[in-house]
């Protein structure tokens, strides 16, 4: 591009237009995070469902999967900072979004694997005890104190990033999987804890898994394109 | 009477460098450069001019031992944009009347 030319008005505009049409088709968004975290969470939460309904243990706590995936995680951060040549708006909203998710995802895991024995001890110093009794036998059995149908809440924050994310880029398969994420949760309000890890794992597949392999699909083509 | 059109952002290059920057919170040279087809002397130079108005920011750095260059718009520089469309509006619809 030439400096030394004068513009007529006509010119600049178009000079303006073209840019920002240059910009909006610069599409960089590969969809692996949502590939990685729809595919362990749903495989996790699919497995839950197996084990507890099918009455088996594959004899470890499949969640782990969920802090392993933090390794890649960090992978995709780092590569996606090194190729990007621009950041644009949305990304930046899209980037607070997910770590506030995150920070918020670690604030529930940690209040559900606490709050039980303290809530007992706090108990216990003001001389009570949680007891459930079987209505059966009448035998009353002495229970640790812990929060109903804790699926339903990851089910309600799940929803929140990624109806954000569809609202923010106007992306239709994300607002649908958003919008799944809340049915599944007042369905879960209804289901015990062995349905609430399946509607888990449809919700996370169809929220983000598909979500991330549409993005990956348009990646791949912009990608193919460029070359 | 007509607002006239200000000097540094009707260059041809410059005013594709912010029209480009005035959609995106940064980006780096390469991208200007590729996106502007202009060399890499040009584009230089026409960023420094718009870095002495006041109307974006550099910023280098070094990634992976290879220097980067980062430009982002500055408030000062959205104002002279949105200032200049809109007296580009105005030159369009009194040749339109």
């Amino acid at each position: 591009m030439q400096n030394e030319h004068q513009l007529t008005e006509a010119e600049s505009l178009q000079i303006i237009t073209e840019m920002i049409g240059k910009v909006k088709s610069h599409f960089h968004e590969s969809g692996s995070g949502a590939i990685l975290w729809g595919s362990v969470i749903g495989f996790c939460s699919l497995m839950s469902f197996l084990q507890l309904y099918f009455h088996f243990s594959i004899g470890f706590d499949i969640w782990i999967l969920s802090l392993v995936a933090i390794i890649p995680q960090l992978f995709i951060v780092w590569n996606n900072r090194r190729k990007r040549t621009i950041e644009t708006y949305s990304e930046a909203a899209m980037n607070a979004v997910w770590s506030t998710f995150a920070i918020v995802l670690f604030g529930l895991i940690l209040y559900l694997n606490l709050i039980g024995n303290i809530s007992k001890q706090l108990m216990l110093n003001e001389q009570q005890l949680l007891l459930m009794k079987n209505t059966q036998t009448g035998e009353l059995k002495e229970i640790v104190p812990f929060v109903l149908s804790s699926n339903s809440l990851f089910l309600l924050i799940y929803a929140f990033p990624t109806l954000a994310t569809g609202f923010i880029r106007k992306f239709k398969p994300m607002i649908l999987g958003g919008i799944l994420c809340m049915l599944c949760f007042v369905a879960s309000l209804f289901l015990n804890t062995t349905f609430d890890f399946l509607l888990q794992s449809i919700a996370v597949i169809v929220s983000w898994l598909i979500p991330g392999l549409i993005l990956r699909n348009r990646y791949v083509k912009q990608q193919m394109g460029n070359v | 009477m007509f607002k006239d059109l200000d000097p540094i952002l009707h260059s041809q290059l410059r005013l594709a460098v912010i029209s480009l920057l005035i959609s995106v919170k940064e980006a780096d040279f390469s991208f200007i450069k590729e996106k502007t087809n202009a060399t890499a002397g040009n584009l230089s130079v026409q960023i420094q001019k718009l870095k002495e108005a006041g109307y974006v920011e550099v910023e280098k750095k070094f990634s992976n031992n290879y220097p980067l260059t980062t430009c982002k718009i500055t408030p000062k520089g959205i104002e002279a944009f949105e200032t200049y469309v809109k007296a580009l509006q105005e030159y369009l619809n009194a040749g339109k009347s």
